[in-house]
């Protein structure tokens, strides 16, 4: 399979993307207003929490809300991006689309990961990273130029780690027909990722950790920018994200290994 | 005589709905699953407060009972008619469902009895299995209380289930419908009592909520399992949940005479 031009085929994907979103303008009024509600009700619930007490593990009203906006980042990047694209792998397997990908001379999993992208949810990203600002600037407590590098790295490798278990749900439908709830099992867990680690009893840890490792995915970040980041945890953070690509691209190829069409 | 019929109408709706649900099994786990880790999380950062203190009454061991009751009562309460609603509508599957000799909305309601006796039935067993194990959240055995529980149980299910209905007729006006249901699932996490006990809220938003329908829903049948409803909060609770499904059913009629007059005129 040649890889002519990656960047070429994407571009022209992504403007045809536009193009067809640019259609409805109404859905960004609607996203955004969603959005700000679930904000505004996170927000809520932890004034709530901090009613009844002065930290939750150890952090403070406003470092959590740091937390809380790297939290919307992130879901913004998983419904902008993974919902709309790895998300919709299961249904293409049933329905027997993957064939049409899988025959294209492009990489199949980065065109099935970036094919559509909801670019309305892309607001998300930069209202998430907004409430962050506004929480640091507020306690005064402005990032140093090292801090920011950290975040970034450690958000990229967020991104990756959730993206990994993405692939690995949807990766069940090479195996499992009937898979196409399966994003579900993801929502549910990921919403622990709203408080940091710490918060969490041992138990409730555990399954942040290990089952479904969306701990990570926040804490971190947000520890970079509240300035409890070690480095070898920066560096550890930035080394599961890079396995965690790895991981997704080694499963893709053992899934697509087992996949015989859908019309064998 | 008519009432034998209507066993016969409901038995067969309820065995077509619980054969229907069969299909689907995994996605009832994932859903299930999904109810149970809001409230689990919501616990687990109230255990973390509450330390070995208690928090306005409420200790690690009451809270543990409160959300456990949660849970479960959510889920023997809760109701996805609005998105029903909302895609019959919208995709014109009421078309087929109105020219049947038997109202829609009983096959709402048989869907809800079978979807409900599963994932309910699903978790009380997971309740029991964890208490053996986490003394925790094992409940006094009281007849009496589980009997009226019980009542209460039934009426919040039957609230819940006029208000989702309703709102999923608001998709004869609007294709946003079950924004509207988002709308009120998110004020229903705290009014309702889902992220924490009423009596935990500041006290103007507690007031807000005993003038309106949410601690009906929930938080009334759940004080009431966990014991911590007795005496006159017993009897504003069953009042109350009496007067709200009066109002809604109301405005669940009035909703679904206006929304067929007009779905008429649309399609014909």
């Amino acid at each position: 399979m040649s890889r002519a031009r990656p960047f070429a085929v994407l571009g022209a994907l992504w403007k045809l993307n536009a193009a067809e979103e640019l259609q409805y303008r109404a859905n960004f009024v609607a996203s955004f207003a969603s959005t700000a509600f679930y904000l505004l009700t996170a927000l809520l619930t932890l004034s709530l929490f901090f009613r009844h007490a002065s930290s939750l593990g150890g952090w403070d009203f406003w470092e959590v809300v740091v937390l809380l906006g790297v939290f919307n980042a992130l879901s913004g990047l998983v419904e902008a991006i993974l919902r709309p694209g790895i998300g919709d792998l299961a249904a293409q397997v049933r329905s027997g689309n993957l064939d049409l990908v899988l025959s294209r001379p492009v990489d199949a999993q980065a065109f099935v990961t970036f094919r559509h992208i909801d670019i309305w949810r892309l607001a998300d990203i930069i209202l998430g990273l907004g409430v962050s600002t506004y929480a640091l600037l507020h306690v005064g407590r402005f990032p140093s130029g090292m801090q920011i590098v950290a975040f970034v790295v450690t958000f990229v490798a967020a991104a990756l780690v959730v993206y990994a278990i993405w692939v690995t749900l949807m990766s069940l439908a090479f195996w499992f027909v009937s898979v196409e709830n399966i994003a579900t099992l993801f929502d549910a867990v990921f919403e622990g990722a709203r408080y940091p680690v710490s918060a969490y009893p041992a138990a409730l840890r555990f399954v942040f950790f290990y089952l479904l490792p969306v701990a990570w995915t926040t804490t971190i970040p947000a520890s970079a920018l509240t300035g409890r980041l070690s480095a070898p945890t920066a560096v550890l953070a930035a080394g599961v994200g890079g396995a965690a690509l790895v991981l997704s691209r080694l499963l893709w190829r053992a899934a697509i290994r087992h996949y015989t069409g859908a019309s064998s | 005589m008519t009432a034998r019929v209507w066993v016969r109408r409901y038995g067969a709706l309820m065995r077509n709905a619980w054969l229907v649900d069969l299909q689907y099994r995994a996605s009832i786990v994932l859903w299930v699953l999904w109810g149970v880790m809001e409230p689990a999380i919501a616990l687990g950062i109230w255990w973390s407060i509450a330390g070995a203190g208690a928090v306005g009454g409420y200790t690690r061991t009451d809270f543990a009972r409160y959300f456990f009751a949660l849970t479960l009562i959510n889920q023997l309460t809760i109701a996805w008619d609005s998105w029903y609603l909302d895609r019959w509508i919208r995709e014109g599957d009421l078309n087929f469902k109105l020219p049947r000799p038997l109202h829609p909305v009983h096959e709402a309601i048989a869907d809800n009895i079978a979807y409900k006796a599963r994932s309910a039935g699903t978790l009380l067993l997971i309740w029991v299995a964890v208490s053996i194990v986490w003394p925790v959240v094992r409940l006094p055995f009281a007849p009496t209380t589980i009997l009226i529980t019980a009542v209460a149980v039934v009426l919040a299910a039957v609230l819940r289930f006029l208000i989702s209905f309703t709102t999923g007729l608001l998709a004869f006006w609007t294709t946003r419908a079950t924004s509207i249901m988002e709308l009120h699932a998110g004020i229903s996490l705290f009014l309702a009592g889902r992220i924490a006990p009423l009596s935990l809220l500041p006290p103007v938003v507690s007031g807000v909520a005993s003038w309106l329908w949410f601690p009906y829903m929930l938080s009334f049948p759940v004080t009431l399992l966990t014991g911590a409803a007795h005496g006159h909060a017993l009897w504003v609770g069953f009042r109350g949940q009496l007067i709200w499904i009066a109002i809604w059913l109301v405005a669940c009629r009035t909703a679904w005479r206006a929304g067929i007059k007009r779905y008429g005129a649309a399609g014909g």
